[in-house]
C-alpha cells in the first residue's frame, strides 16, 4: 500500500477547491493553462562556472568511452549527465554488445559490411558499419577489465575507470544550450535539478552523448530521452538526419506502459556478447500488421503464429524474411529486441521471472514512439571520426546520425557496442581538436542571456503545463496512422498541430521547479523533433526500411538512394536537403 | 501508482540518483515518491535499492497514449 507521506501532499484548502474528478489529473501536473505557483526565489537562483578542454554530455555508454578516451588523449575532460553514469537513456536496459571476433568469426569484415548494405538497402553508412566491426573487440575488452559483464547493474563498472582517472562528473544536470562563439563551438549552459542554480561551462570541444529519444511513449525506457543533444545542436546551426526512420519496438498488452512487463527480467541480467546476427528488424511489420488487422491481439502481433497473412506492407528483402513469428518478439527470443542477448543468463533483478502483478501478454508494436533507429538518428557526421558541421562540436552513439546499422535494425547488438566504438572515437578526436584552438570567451552579456533563457518558465506568471502540452503531442503523434503507417495527408495535418505547440505553446510553457523547469525543456525539444520527424517523413516520397508510406508504398531507388539532412536556415526557418548514400556532408 | 511504495528507507539516496526520470526526491532523510507521473515503470530504483524498500506496480498515474487501441 501507498504511505500517505509518499505522495505530492495538498493542503486541505487545496483539495477541497478541486473538484473530485479533476483532482487527480491536477495534482500530477496534467492541466492545461494555469497560474504557475512557483515553488522557489527565481531571482536568488545562482550561476556556477566551469571550464574545461573537451566537455561530454551524457552518462551512457558513449558517454564512458568519450571522457576515457579524452582524458587519456591528454584532455582535460568534464562529464554532465542529465541522469546518474550508467543508469540513464538506454544503457542501463541493453544487454547485448555486439563483437567482431576474427578468430571466431566464419566470415570477414567485408561479409559483414556487405550483408548489412544489403539488409539496410544501402541506408547504412558503411564507413560506420566497418568501423563498429573493427572496434568492437578491443572495447569489448576495457567493459571486461572494469567489471561491465559481471554485473547487472552498469553504475559500479562505468564508476571504475571514471573514478581511476579522477575525471570530474555532474550528474542531474540538465543542459539546455549549446554555446558558439565566432563560428566553432565555445561551450554549454543548462540548471541542476537538486539546487536552484544555472551552470555554463566554457569548453575548446563538446561531445554529444545525449542518446535519441521519443515522445515520452508507453513501453520503452526511454521516457528521460528527448533528443535533447540535437535539438540544442540544430539550434546554433548543426545538421540532423535520419528523422524519418521508426523505431518499432513492441510492448505488451497488458499494462503496455510497463516497461519491465515488457522485457521480462532481461534489465536484471548480466550483459553478454554476441557475433554477428544480421537481420531486417522491428521495423513497421508489426504495426502493418496491427493496423491492417485492426486488432493487435487477435491473430497480430505477438500471437503465438499469425494466423491470417496480410496483403502489402512494407518490403522484407527474401534473404532476410524469416518463417514463423514475425519480428519483435520478446527480449531473449533469437533476434528479437536490439540490444537484447541471444539468450538469457537469467541472474539478479528477479530470479525466477517477473515480480509479483507482472505477467506475460501479447506483444504489440509502438512502444518507442517518436524513436527513430539506433544510431540512424542525430547528429549529421562530417567525417568518419564523429564530427559536426560546427568545429569543435562531435556527438557520438545515438545523438549522431552515423546510419551505422543502417534505417532498420540490422545487426543484433551494435546499439550497445556502437555507442561505446564512436565514443572513443570522438574522445579522441575532441582531443586533438582542443589541442589545436585557444580556449573559447563566453561575453558576461550571453551568459545572462542564456541564464535568463534558461530561467524563463520559472518566471511566467502563467502558461501551459509542460505535461499537458506533452500529452497533447502524444495524442498527435503516437496514434498508428501518423508516423508508422504514413501518408501525405495525415502527417500534414499532424504537422499543424506541431506547428501550433511550437509556435504558440512552447514559448509560454511554465515551470514552478527544478523538475518542471526540466519538463518545460524536454517538451520543447520534442515538438521541434516531432516537427523534424514529420517533415523529413513527408518529404521521402517511397517506402524504405522503417519509413512506410501507404502513399508510396515501393522502394524508390531512382530517386531516394539519399538521406534527408535537416538544417536550420538564416531566417529560422526548417530547411531540409538530400545528401546521396555514400558521401558526406560539404564542409560548413 | 507504478512505483507503489517505499518502506524501510534507510536514506542512500540511490534510488533518487539512479531513476532516469527524477520521480523520487529526499525528504526529511527518507525517499519519496515525489513525481509519479512520470515513472517510466522500468524498475531501476527497485535494483538499485539496498534494502529492497521499493515496490513496484505495472499501471501508470496518468492516462497513457498508445499506438493502437
Amino acid at each position: 500500500m501507498t504511505a500517505p507521506n509518499d505522495l505530492p501532499s495538498l493542503s486541505r484548502r487545496e483539495f477541497l477547491a478541486l473538484s473530485a474528478t479533476t483532482a487527480g489529473l491536477a495534482a500530477l501536473g496534467l492541466t492545461a493553462c494555469a497560474d504557475n505557483h512557483v515553488e522557489i526565489d527565481v531571482d536568488a537562483v545562482t550561476n556556477a562556472d566551469h571550464s574545461t578542454d573537451v566537455l561530454v554530455i551524457g552518462g551512457g555508454m558513449a558517454g564512458l568511452f568519450a571522457a576515457v578516451k579524452a582524458h587519456d588523449a591528454g584532455a582535460a575532460t568534464l562529464i554532465v549527465s542529465k541522469g546518474r553514469l550508467g543508469s540513464s537513456g538506454l544503457t542501463p536496459f541493453a544487454k547485448g554488445f555486439f563483437v567482431f571476433d576474427p578468430a571466431t568469426e566464419p566470415g570477414s569484415i567485408d561479409d559483414f559490411v556487405a550483408a548489412v548494405s544489403r539488409s539496410a538497402l544501402g541506408t547504412n553508412n558503411p564507413v560506420y558499419t566497418r568501423q563498429l566491426a573493427e572496434h568492437s573487440l578491443e572495447r569489448a575488452r576495457e567493459l571486461r577489465q572494469w567489471g561491465y559483464f559481471d554485473q547487472t547493474l552498469a553504475n559500479r563498472p562505468f564508476m571504475r575507470p571514471i573514478d581511476e582517472r579522477k575525471i570530474p562528473l555532474l550528474e542531474r544536470v540538465v543542459i539546455t544550450h549549446l554555446i558558439k562563439e565566432g563560428g566553432r563551438i565555445a561551450g554549454a549552459a543548462g540548471f541542476r535539478l537538486d539546487a536552484e542554480a544555472t551552470i555554463t561551462i566554457r569548453a575548446k570541444s563538446v561531445i554529444l552523448c545525449t542518446g535519441a529519444g521519443g515522445f515520452k511513449p508507453s513501453g520503452f525506457p526511454v521516457c528521460d530521452l528527448t533528443h535533447d543533444g540535437t535539438v540544442i545542436a540544430y539550434e546554433i546551426g548543426a545538421k540532423v538526419t535520419g528523422k524519418e526512420w521508426n523505431d518499432g519496438h513492441s510492448t505488451r498488452s497488458n499494462n503496455p506502459a510497463a516497461c519491465y512487463d515488457n522485457w521480462g527480467d532481461m534489465f536484471g541480467r548480466i550483459p553478454s556478447t554476441n557475433g554477428v546476427e544480421v537481420h531486417h528488424d522491428l521495423g513497421m511489420d508489426i504495426n502493418y500488421r496491427a493496423y491492417v488487422m485492426g486488432n493487435p491481439v487477435e491473430g497480430g502481433p505477438g500471437s503465438a503464429q499469425p494466423t491470417k497473412a496480410v496483403v502489402g506492407g512494407p518490403y522484407v528483402p527474401e534473404e532476410f524474411q524469416r518463417s514463423g513469428p514475425p519480428a519483435g518478439g520478446p527480449p531473449g527470443q533469437k533476434g528479437g529486441a536490439p540490444g537484447g542477448p541471444p539468450s538469457g543468463k537469467g541472474k539478479g533483478g528477479a530470479p525466477g521471472g517477473p515480480p509479483p502483478g507482472f505477467a506475460a501478454s501479447a506483444n504489440v508494436g509502438g512502444a518507442s514512439a517518436g524513436m527513430a533507429i539506433h544510431k540512424s538518428e542525430g547528429l549529421v557526421p562530417t567525417n568518419d571520426r564523429c564530427a559536426s558541421n560546427i568545429p569543435g562540436l562531435y556527438a557520438a552513439g545515438d545523438a549522431l546520425g552515423s546510419h551505422m546499422a543502417g534505417g532498420i535494425y540490422t545487426q543484433i547488438g551494435s546499439s550497445l557496442a556502437g555507442s561505446a566504438v564512436q565514443g572513443a572515437i570522438a574522445g579522441e578526436a575532441a582531443a586533438e581538436y582542443a589541442r589545436s584552438v585557444t580556449a573559447p570567451s563566453i561575453s558576461a552579456a550571453r551568459i545572462a542571456e542564456v541564464k535568463n533563457e534558461i530561467l524563463a518558465p520559472l518566471r511566467r506568471e502563467a502558461g501551459y503545463g509542460p505535461a499537458w502540452v506533452t500529452h497533447t503531442l502524444q495524442g498527435v503523434m503516437i496514434p498508428n496512422f501518423v508516423l508508422y503507417i504514413k501518408k501525405a495527408s495525415m502527417m500534414q495535418a499532424a504537422l499543424a498541430y506541431v506547428e501550433e505547440l511550437r509556435d504558440h505553446h512552447a514559448p509560454m510553457l511554465r515551470a514552478a521547479n527544478m523538475h518542471e523547469l526540466r519538463l518545460a525543456f524536454e517538451t520543447r525539444n520534442m515538438i521541434l523533433s516531432a516537427e523534424m520527424k514529420l517533415r523529413a517523413s513527408l518529404m521521402r516520397t517511397e517506402s524504405r526500411c522503417s519509413h512506410y508510406r501507404l502513399d508510396y508504398p515501393d522502394v524508390d531507388d531512382d530517386n531516394w538512394r539519399a538521406w534527408i539532412n535537416i538544417y536550420r536556415g538564416n531566417d529560422g526557418v526548417m530547411r531540409l536537403e538530400k545528401q546521396p548514400f555514400d558521401a558526406w556532408p560539404e564542409q560548413a | 501508482m507504478t512505483i507503489k511504495s517505499i518502506h524501510g528507507c534507510i536514506g542512500c539516496k540511490e534510488c533518487v540518483k539512479s531513476c532516469p526520470c527524477d520521480v523520487i526526491r529526499m525528504e526529511h532523510g527518507k525517499a519519496v515518491i515525489a513525481y509519479p507521473a512520470d515513472c517510466q515503470i522500468c524498475h531501476l530504483c527497485r535494483m538499485y535499492c539496498p534494502v529492497d524498500a521499493i515496490e513496484m506496480a505495472p499501471e501508470k498515474s496518468i492516462p497513457v497514449v498508445l499506438p493502437w487501441g
